[in-house]
């Protein structure tokens, strides 16, 4: 029986040997990044101390420009490139301890809450020449700057199938439309809150905004959970138009040329912003201000239009002097308006549970 | 069952020890437990009752949470997620035996093709099996495409139908490598034995039967539990429908803004319970009782002799099972990376290997792969070796109370959706005194490993346990009384006798961690993209086609690993390795 044990301690022991040395092998895998990152803070300590400036993003051009940022500063920078969910997962589960520099998405809403629970740097503005829209979207404290700017969603339609589109949310309800028409659902796809909100903001409240979805329920509406689902459905014919984001829209557009785009009256502005992490060393504070200042340069601007042409890349500017990709519309020739997302990002739970409760089951 | 546990216990003479606490692997492995999984699962379970723990809140004690978890569309999930887990574990379990009965115990031609068809189907990510059915059967689809129309079928088949239907095809494997190492294991012993005692061929199945007892609820606890805690279809199929699934509603409660981790815990601690009620029915329906029917002398099994019409019967349902399980998920997903993005409808002319071409010119594409292979091949290795330790220690018959903690701890993390350890993970290693006193491991490859590995464990070990059930330990202790190393001992009489089971096992862990997503998003380093993150992002970014074609060639790469370990098993395994189990 003693034996017995022994031979199971003994197992026991391989066990851990082997366990160590596999963290031995990830550990050796690993140590050259983390060496590389060291090198490059003592190198440069002797002229300015510089350490790796971590970026959270959700933009499909980040890599082009953050690889431009390193070229153009010697900045080490780290990116961690992922949708909008999981990375203000990542920020709200980090709360004691925050690992991030500087945060790059699109929405206001999720700035202005995280302003509003102190994690987001107020009080910075890059020097640079605003144009009057963006006058509209810089806060007041200062606590975010945006970078680009799109519409969080109007109307895609097959031409095939809908031969005159609706200029305005209203006429979704008309009979003509019925079963057209497709979005996604909010509590699903974070950037349609946005969408939602300001569709609510358009028709002069809460209330009035779930009675006009519930007719648009009524008549037919069909409900993804995200971008991708919606246009897939849009592309093999089971709906006819749909609501999503002007990027995806124009980036579509531009593969399928039986897809058309119209822009409601109403529709609501959904910029791409930067926020730094208060918590953050003071060097990377640094750095990320650099960061934002080098993404609203003209070389950071020329990352952002080439970086992801179907998608992200088709974006108004935020700056004077600099224009939007060929071929897109003039943003004064679209009727957007811009809301209080200190007003309606407190809302999002509760709209969000409302449209799961009543539109979705 | 009379007969059954006499034979056991005459004719095998089964080995059992008294549970101890040395006898659970020691502290070590208790310690390997405590940091890799009890503390991250912990504390984040704790968020649903003391959200303040963590930042995550200001209650330090509160039981609000569990109320918003029960009402509306996470307890519509929840109820969903039991019923459909259920349903599935039964029928997976019931077509698994006859795969491996046909398999195990007849002539069918192509036994090896079937296994290892068998693993192509469990390696296939869940993702992409909806994804093949959706392309199949939606308005456009393939079908339309061919003629026939899907509008009835389609309707039926996108919401629960679908959704059950879909998750058995990848619940079957579990169940099947769960019963099918116990079947081939099996010696004609018993069958004679009862046949030579008058019993008929009835008569001798009812006796096989219940030894097979602790594989079946094996089969049926690991696929509800992997069920129950499935991923892609309730990402795809469930949510397409609108289905509510609680995989979905807890990553729903983390993804949206802001994220509300204490409701996501309340989620979790409801999971949780739903799979212990699972290990309770298996542990009753086995408590008392030895099944150790594998030892050196165990004398392979004879298979039946199929006639012309049952070869063909069999090779139909075979061909059934994974046509639909697998022709039907690749057929869709290949059509989706050969398909141009440019094309509205699917022709000759709209075809295109351009998709592969950026794929395999573009660094950024496969540098992810590379990486997740890594990791993968290392935390499948550790995962493979606990296993066999806990699964020795859950198999024996009078386990004390620690095992019945350490076997509820591990199932209940398969029953866990993986953002609960992603975000167990932060919340535990991410602690502002572990960066004071100099340790950094959030943001490390390390702890992004370590994670692999608690997600892996379980799963591994639950593959463990219904082989090392039946494997007899009196070999073992025969080798110690005369005088052979402890080591030597397991290396010679307990491993060759599970050698098989342990290939699939590091198989299973190692194409499970090269697909992980949820832990991966949470917790990648920086810069360091994982497969799983760098096809969702491709997704995301509305690059379907090349997406797609990124994940076909990485399912290419995991066959491939598949058949070369299996291949060099087959040359540099000693050949008494490999009879061990097989039938004649």
């Amino acid at each position: 029986m003693r034996q017995a044990f022994r031979s199971h301690r003994t197992l026991v022991g391989v066990a851990g040997a082997l366990t160590a040395a596999a963290i031995a092998v990830t550990a050796l895998a690993t140590l050259p990044r983390i060496a590389g990152s060291q090198r490059a803070i003592l190198t440069s300590r002797a002229h300015v101390a510089k350490v790796p400036l971590i970026v959270y993003s959700a933009q499909g051009y980040d890599m082009n420009v953050v690889k431009a940022f390193q070229r153009a500063t010697g900045i080490p920078t780290e990116l961690v490139c992922d949708s909008t969910g999981p990375l203000l997962a990542r920020i709200s589960a980090q709360r004691n301890n925050p690992q991030w520099g500087l945060l790059w998405v699109d929405g206001n809403q999720p700035f202005a809450a995280l302003d509003q629970q102190g994690l987001m740097l107020r009080g910075f503005e890059p020097s640079v020449p605003w144009n009057a829209t963006a006058d509209k979207l810089i806060p007041a404290d200062k606590s975010f700057v945006p970078t680009g700017i799109t519409i969080a969603a109007t109307l895609i339609y097959n031409r095939k199938k809908v031969a005159d589109p609706p200029t305005d949310f209203r006429q979704l309800l008309l009979p003509k439309y019925r079963g057209l028409l497709g979005m996604n659902n909010p509590s699903i796809s974070g950037p349609t809150y946005p969408y939602v909100s300001g569709l609510m903001a358009y028709l002069g409240g809460v209330t009035q905004g779930e009675r006009f979805l519930l007719q648009l329920k009524a008549n037919g509406l069909h409900i993804f959970p995200t971008n991708g689902n919606t246009l897939h459905a849009l592309q093999i014919g089971q709906i006819g138009m749909a609501t999503i984001q002007s990027s995806a829209i124009i980036g579509a557009i531009e593969q399928n040329p039986a897809w058309g785009i119209s822009f409601f009256k109403g529709v609501t502005l959904l910029p791409s912003n930067i926020g730094i992490d208060p918590k953050a060393p003071a060097a990377e504070v640094a750095e990320a201000k650099r960061f934002a200042t080098y993404v609203l340069s003209p070389a950071g601007q020329h990352q952002m239009l080439i970086g992801d042409p179907h998608g992200d890349s088709n974006f108004w500017p935020v700056l004077r002097g600099e224009s939007p990709r060929r071929g897109m519309p003039t943003l004064s020739s679209v009727p957007y308006q811009v809301t209080n997302p200190y007003l309606w990002g407190p809302r999002e739970p509760a709209i969000n549970s409302w449209f799961t409760t009543h539109m979705v089951q | 069952m009379v007969i059954a546990d006499r034979l056991s216990a005459r004719l095998v003479g089964a080995v059992t020890r008294p549970g101890r606490l040395g006898a659970l692997g020691g502290p070590a492995l208790w310690a390997l437990f405590f940091l890799i999984l009890l503390v991250p699962i912990g504390l984040f379970l704790l968020v649903a009752v003391s959200p303040a723990i963590v930042g995550q809140g200001r209650a330090w004690l509160t039981f609000a949470n569990f109320a918003t978890a029960l009402q509306g569309q996470t307890l519509q999930g929840l109820v969903d997620s039991l019923v459909v887990s259920a349903t599935t574990a039964v029928i997976s379990v019931a077509v698994a035996l006859g795969l491996a009965w046909l398999v195990q115990r007849t002539t069918i031609p192509g036994r090896g093709l079937w296994t290892l068809l068998v693993w192509v189907v469990l390696l296939t990510p869940s993702f992409l099996v909806s994804l093949g059915w959706e392309r199949l059967l939606e308005p456009d689809g393939i079908l339309v495409h061919l003629g026939v129309p899907t509008t009835g079928i389609a309707n039926v088949f996108f919401g629960p139908v679908g959704v059950v239907f879909v998750l058995t095809t990848k619940g079957v494997p579990f169940a099947y490598f769960a019963i099918s190492a116990a079947l081939g294991a099996l010696g004609r012993e018993f069958e004679d034995a009862a046949r030579t005692h008058g019993a008929g061929r009835w008569a001798a199945l009812r006796l096989v039967l219940p030894i097979l007892a602790p594989a079946f609820w094996s089969a049926l606890a690991i696929v509800f539990a992997e069920t129950i805690s499935d991923f892609g279809v309730a990402t795809t199929i469930a949510a397409t429908a609108n289905f509510p699934i609680a995989t979905q509603t807890l990553f729903n409660a983390v993804d949206n803004f802001p994220a509300n981790f204490p409701v996501a815990a309340a989620v979790g601690w409801l999971l949780v319970g739903s799979v212990g009620l699972a290990l309770v029915a298996q542990s009753r329906a086995l408590r008392g009782r030895s099944y150790q029917v594998l030892s050196g002398r165990t004398r392979p099994s004879v298979r039946v002799r199929l006639g012309r019409r049952g070869r063909a019967l069999a090779l139909t349902a075979m061909g059934a099972f994974f046509g639909l399980s697998l022709g039907v998920p690749f057929a869709g997903a290949l059509s989706a990376s050969l398909v141009k993005p440019t094309a509205s409808s699917i022709t000759w002319n709209s075809l295109t290997l351009a998709n592969y071409a950026t794929v395999l010119h573009h660094p950024t594409l496969l540098g992810p792969l590379g990486l997740s292979a890594a990791l993968a091949c290392v935390a499948a290795t550790v995962a493979v070796v606990v296993g066999v330790i806990v699964a020795r220690t859950l198999t024996r018959r009078r386990a004390g109370p620690s095992a019945r903690v350490l076997d509820l701890l591990l199932l209940a993390t398969v029953g866990l959706p993986g953002i609960v350890l992603g975000a167990g993970y932060i919340f535990a290693y991410n602690l502002p005194w572990l960066n004071d006193i100099g340790i950094h491991l959030y943001g490390t490859l390390i702890l992004l490993d370590m994670a692999y590995l608690a997600n892996t464990v379980p799963s591994t070990t639950r593959l463990l346990v219904g082989p090392m059930a039946q494997v007899q330990f009196g070999l073992h202790d025969a080798a110690r009384v005369h005088g052979s190393g402890g080591l030597r001992a397991w290396r010679t009489t307990v491993v060759p006798l599970l050698s098989r089971s342990l290939l699939w096992a590091w198989l299973f862990g190692f194409t499970g961690i090269l697909f992980e997503l949820p832990i991966s998003q949470l917790l990648y380093p920086p810069g360091q993209e994982t497969l799983a993150v760098a096809i969702n992002a491709a997704f995301a970014n509305y690059s379907y086609a090349p997406g797609t074609t990124l994940m076909v060639v990485s399912v290419g790469f995991a066959v491939i690993v598949v058949g070369v370990v299996l291949l060099l098993f087959r040359i540099g395994a000693p050949r008494g390795w490999q009879r061990v189990g097989s039938a004649r």
